[in-house]
């Protein structure tokens, strides 16, 4: 038998027609209950292992993961992820496991990922299955916090990783709503007195408050790119984020010890009063210091360089936004070097507690 | 051109086969345009030593380039119209060599000896020490002139931006310098013009013959905003001068605003000197004496409060690729209050 023109006119139109009316009558089963055919469940698994594996090649692993970011990624995991995938001391819902995919507990299957393979699976989730992307594709330092987190994860017992993602008090929340409910999902990784649990936390305690409001603004409606604090934002009512802002603004910081000046500071103290006007550079203190300044501009004396020199490294990469003055910084942190970003930062963070410098 | 040797050919040959061309009467509309040639920016109505010189030169050679032009016609006409005997082998040996040979060649000599007795005052040596009172630091930046004066009155030089002012009668020294790509100095009522080449210091000397407003332009293409690339040259009487210099030299008159706070608390001291005050930052224009000066934002604004606001708020709008963020979100007050206490700096 030939191969004949209207066989290609069979194969090219009917059988998708066929495919779409076997559809329409509504015959294949879409429900969850009885789960997939084996082979299915092993051609799906096994494209996604190896879509995965073949991605990631394109990923830089950082030389060390931020073993810094652990704590607020353990804050997230809480709120973005353990409902899917449980944590310790917190097993998986009876209805979680009846998807399909089930989500794994990740205590079991983290070892079987390499680094740069979790780093592609928690940016970007999995298509066809309940696992989400990351809230923002910007903040690659939140992806690897996550990772670092993802690795400790297996060997923590429930009260570390309650006293990781709780606070303190290793206990969830008992507000159910309301500004103290608002408060306390701050509290888990900020402290009640707005000083911050790692050394990627901000300290907040004495921010201005209108810079405060304006981020919470920006983190709610996304266009400052953070996948921790849009989950923690989002849901917030506006009147609560003003609460919030003012909270934090009144906390007063406790008193930083200055620390000794190095080199690094000497060279960052010199591009904070000067700026660099090879590269275009302008003095930071221009807006972040002086004896008064718009309170739109954050304060950074005592700040965490850690915290610092993430944000410049943002800013620098042009993916960092805010408030409506953020754009200000492009220009500014578009010729810092590395060692620029790493001098500044130590400048401020050694200076005295902000509390001790007038304001306006 | 076309106009007028289509006129020429017309009445020479007088013959049908060239129609009349619609276009007979091009050069009028043409003619209009030498309007152009006048006014605060043109070589042709110099106003300075140098300028002058270069429109001697232009002139002699456009009515020497026209004699040999008339000269190269006849001659061919009175070829294509030779109805005799041709000339001999010799005689056309002899034209050849005089008229091609001999004369271009001395021509030719007689020209650039001519510009290379020009050069040495329109293109002081570098590295030479300073011969004039006055020098002028020039530094083209995308886009507008970082301006600095070093005079022997004074011992800090004195920075201004997109305006520059120079004495009536006095030898003027300009260093001309870029900061990022290449620029040209030029004010064409005065002289120049010469390229600011980064990483390079190229010299010009002018000396102004007449007290007025001129205006050079940017006249190498330097990037999106290029065309909005100027600024003034003020000539003034000598005695004005050294009375505006001194005062230069000296902060501006504190006027009692809160738009100066509003300037500060904004920032913009990070990138603008407004001297005697918190502001030093040198990356962007001198902004001590901004409401005397001419004209705003490199030569493109009226100097007024509306415009300083306007700048302020849209930069990237006015000057597309501006270094300058744009601060539209600054409350009205804050715009208002800063472009007040701009304009009020004489």
């Amino acid at each position: 038998m030939f191969v004949r023109w209207w066989h290609m006119v069979l194969v090219l139109v009917v059988a998708p027609l066929a495919v779409i009316l076997f559809a329409w009558i509504g015959f294949f089963n879409v429900g969850a209950s009885t789960g997939h055919w084996k082979i299915t469940e092993w051609f799906l698994h096994f494209a996604m292992q190896s879509a995965v594996r073949t991605y990631a090649l394109s990923v830089e692993v950082p030389d060390e993961l931020p073993r810094a970011g652990v704590q607020p990624a353990a804050a997230h995991f809480t709120t973005g992820c353990a409902i899917c995938h449980g944590a310790p001391g917190e097993p998986r819902s009876p209805v979680v496991k009846r998807m399909l995919p089930q989500p794994p507990d990740l205590t079991t299957v983290v070892d079987k990922w390499s680094d740069e393979e979790l780093f592609r699976i928690v940016k970007h989730g999995v298509r066809f299955t309940g696992m989400p992307a990351w809230p923002t594709q910007a903040r690659d330092d939140e992806i690897w916090a996550m990772v670092a987190f993802l690795r400790e994860l297996p060997s923590l017992d429930p009260q570390q990783y309650r006293k990781l993602a709780y606070g303190s008090t290793g206990l969830p929340s008992a507000q159910h709503s309301g500004f103290e409910r608002a408060l306390a999902d701050c509290v888990r990784c900020h402290e009640t007195n707005g000083a911050g649990r790692s050394a990627l936390t901000p300290i907040i305690d004495g921010q201005s408050e209108a810079y405060l409001l304006e981020s919470l603004r920006a983190y709610a409606e996304g266009s400052r790119a953070s996948g921790f604090m849009t989950q923690a934002a989002a849901n917030v009512d506006t009147d609560d984020l003003e609460r919030l802002a003012r909270y934090f603004a009144a906390q007063s910081p406790p008193a930083l010890e200055r620390a000794p000046t190095s080199h690094a500071a000497s060279r960052g103290r010199e591009i904070a009063e000067r700026g660099l006007s090879a590269r275009r550079v302008p003095a930071c203190l221009g807006c972040h210091g002086g004896s008064a300044h718009n309170p739109a501009y954050p304060k950074l004396w005592g700040q965490r360089a850690d915290y610092i020199e993430a944000q410049l490294r943002l800013f620098r990469e042009g993916k960092r936004s805010g408030t409506a003055y953020s754009h200000l910084m492009l220009n500014a942190a578009k010729k810092l070097t590395d060692e620029d970003i790493r001098a500044v930062a130590t400048y401020f963070a050694a200076q005295a507690s902000r509390s001790t410098m007038t304001t306006r | 051109m076309s106009g007028f040797s289509q006129v020429v050919r017309g009445q020479a040959v007088e013959r049908p086969p060239y129609p009349r061309s619609p276009l007979r009467y091009g050069f009028i509309p043409i003619l209009m345009f030498a309007h152009g040639c006048a006014g605060i920016q043109s070589t042709l109505e110099p106003t300075g030593a140098e300028a002058r010189q270069i429109a001697t030169l232009f002139w002699v050679m456009v009515i020497g380039g026209s004699v040999v032009w008339l000269a190269v016609i006849g001659t061919l006409l009175y070829a294509a119209r030779w109805k005799g005997e041709p000339h001999s082998a010799q005689s056309a040996g002899r034209l050849i060599l005089w008229g091609g040979a001999i004369f271009p060649a001395v021509v030719l000599m007689a020209l650039l000896a001519y510009a290379l007795w020009l050069m040495p005052s329109l293109r002081p040596q570098s590295g030479e020490p300073p011969s004039a009172p006055l020098r002028i630091e020039v530094t083209g930046e995308q886009f507008w002139w970082r301006v600095s004066y070093r005079s022997k009155n004074h011992e800090a030089s004195i920075a201004s931006a997109n305006e520059i002012r120079l004495p009536l009668g006095q030898r003027v020294e300009f260093v001309l310098k870029s900061s990022d790509v290449i620029h040209s100095f030029w004010i064409p009522s005065l002289g120049g013009k010469m390229d600011m080449i980064p990483g390079r210091t190229n010299r010009l000397s002018l000396l102004a013959t007449k007290v007025g407003i001129f205006r050079g332009p940017c006249a190498e293409y330097c990037g999106t905003s290029h065309t909005l690339m100027a600024f003034y040259a003020m000539v003034m009487d000598p005695a004005a001068f050294d009375i505006w210099l001194e005062a230069q030299s000296q902060p501006s008159e504190e006027l009692a605003s809160d738009g100066k706070l509003r300037f500060i608390s904004n920032g913009c001291g990070s990138c603008h000197t407004v001297h005697g005050t918190e502001a030093t930052g040198t990356l962007g224009p001198d902004l001590t004496h901004l409401g005397s000066r001419e004209s705003l934002a490199a030569g493109i604004l009226p100097n007024t409060e509306e415009a300083i606001r306007r700048f302020i708020a849209d930069p990237d709008v006015i000057k597309p690729g501006s270094k300058m963020p744009a601060f539209r979100m600054l409350p009205e007050d804050d715009l208002q209050a800063i472009a007040s206490y701009l304009k009020g700096l004489k």
